[in-house]
């Protein structure tokens, strides 16, 4: 007990940095998804092509290898030098854009092509259309996929510990080597845990709140 | 798609019949430009939506004048679509205040009177899938009409029906007939043809096989196609 009063206060330093990061990759990388997806089902090509070889590119490597290439290959490769939370943000970012913009491009294409249609013959714009009738339902469908890969963001931040942040997992494990015990990493499990909990309630209400029509 | 030429009056009610795959919605869904054509012409009011151009192909009016010209052909869906996520009021007059930019209370006021006249004044807060089938078109109907279009079109808008839905359905489009409501009515009722159209085409693989008032062509059919197809359709009754 008295153990668990010492290490937490150096855990919750180290959650303070993991919520930090996942609020500021979140932030970013869903807008720059929805962005993806109306590109990558634009009709002019080059943007299409462009938007399927980012998304082969970021979903086809591990996000781990993303971080090392953004932390140390531009800086080996290209000489340029980023701090290590610009590095792992910029990595996190592009590859959230990437997994989101599939995720809003499947609700997108999900929507009864009717739908577009009779906004069509209303006279509404096709920007019009997309604000008001599209992406409302779309916004509704693709809540689970996105709440799957919320959670994952939450749990993917651990990686950040291989350039050396310290947020939750690296604070656990520093404390575990010190102490040469293995409690500050179940402490650690139950934090991703609540945060995880809490997130998993969110879009339950998210999901209550959008349940007015079929 | 071939030759296949019409001109509509106003206050004319024309019926197009003919089987699945006969190009019937097709036509209908080129006067509505959902879908575009390659060759020949559309007139509306005196102002070209379609042009035949010097090499023979489609030219299409710019896309301001395109716009403005589309505004006057309303259309009525075999599926309804309805915006689900939308009330039966919001439905009504979304179009209005985003496209004519009317202010909102004048298209409230609008969408209510024509609410009442589909006998539906009493689902305004209501959402589509509340609602049955038959009360889903009539909201659509009204949702056409509250863009005051001078044509409308209706694709089948009774074949996602029951009987007795059909039938309050058909109820609202021959009240409209009886405003003089210019339409065009893609349709499987034989029996709301007879009534209420002036005028029926039959169609078959694209083309207009045979065209004239409804009595003629329903009771009298010239073309062997023609006498076919209705004795299929009424048989089946």
């Amino acid at each position: 007990m008295e153990y668990l009063l010492i290490l937490i206060p150096s855990l919750l330093e180290g959650t303070a940095l993991t919520l930090k990061f996942f609020f500021i990759t979140l932030v970013i990388s869903l807008p720059l998804g929805m962005i993806g997806a109306v590109a990558r089902i634009s009709k002019f090509r080059p943007l299409n092509i462009f938007m399927q070889f980012y998304i082969w590119v970021f979903r086809g490597t591990p996000l781990l290898l993303q971080v090392l290439f953004v932390y140390f290959g531009l800086w080996l490769q290209f000489g340029i030098t980023l701090d290590q939370m610009t590095a792992a943000l910029l990595a996190f970012i592009l590859n959230y854009a990437a997994y989101l913009a599939e995720v809003f491009r499947s609700g997108i294409q999900s929507i009864d092509r009717g739908q577009f249609e009779a906004a069509d013959v209303l006279g509404l714009s096709r920007f019009q259309t997309m604000k008001t009738i599209i992406m409302p339902q779309m916004f509704k469908r693709v809540l689970p996929p996105v709440s799957n890969e919320v959670i994952n963001l939450i749990k993917d931040t651990a990686l950040i510990y291989a350039i050396g942040i310290t947020e939750l997992l690296r604070a656990a494990k520093i404390a575990a080597v010190r102490d040469f015990v293995f409690t500050p990493f179940l402490v650690a499990a139950v934090f991703y845990l609540i945060m995880t909990a809490v997130i998993q309630l969110f879009f339950k209400w998210l999901e209550a709140k959008n349940d007015y029509y079929h | 798609m071939k030759g296949v030429s019409l001109q509509i009056n106003k206050g004319e009610i024309i019926a197009i019949i003919g089987q699945s795959g006969s190009g019937k919605s097709t036509f209908l869904r080129c006067l509505n430009s959902l879908e575009t054509v390659d060759r020949g012409s559309i007139e509306i009011d005196g102002q070209f939506l379609v042009k035949t151009g010097p090499d023979g192909k489609a030219v299409y009016a710019n896309t301001v004048d395109a716009a403005q010209m589309r505004r006057k052909i309303g259309m009525v869906f075999q599926n309804f679509n309805l915006f689900p996520h939308k009330s039966v009021l919001e439905n009504l007059i979304l179009a209005p205040i985003l496209v004519q930019k009317t202010d909102p209370a004048e298209a409230e006021k609008r969408a209510r009177i024509l609410l009442e006249k589909v006998g539906l004044e009493l689902k305004v807060d209501n959402y589509p899938f509340e609602l049955s089938g038959g009360q889903q078109q009539r909201v659509a109907i009204a949702r056409a009409l509250a863009m005051n279009p001078d044509i409308l079109c209706f694709d089948e808008p009774t074949s996602a029906l029951d009987p007795v839905l059909t039938g309050e359905v058909l109820k609202v489009m021959k009240d409209l007939a009886l405003e003089r409501m210019t339409m065009v009515v893609v349709t499987h009722e034989i029996g709301f043809a007879r009534e209420v159209a002036h005028r029926v085409l039959y169609m078959e693989d694209g083309y207009i096989v045979e065209e004239g008032p409804a009595e003629a062509v329903l009771l009298n059919p010239r073309q062997e196609s023609t006498k076919a197809f209705l004795s299929t359709v009424l048989m089946a009754r």
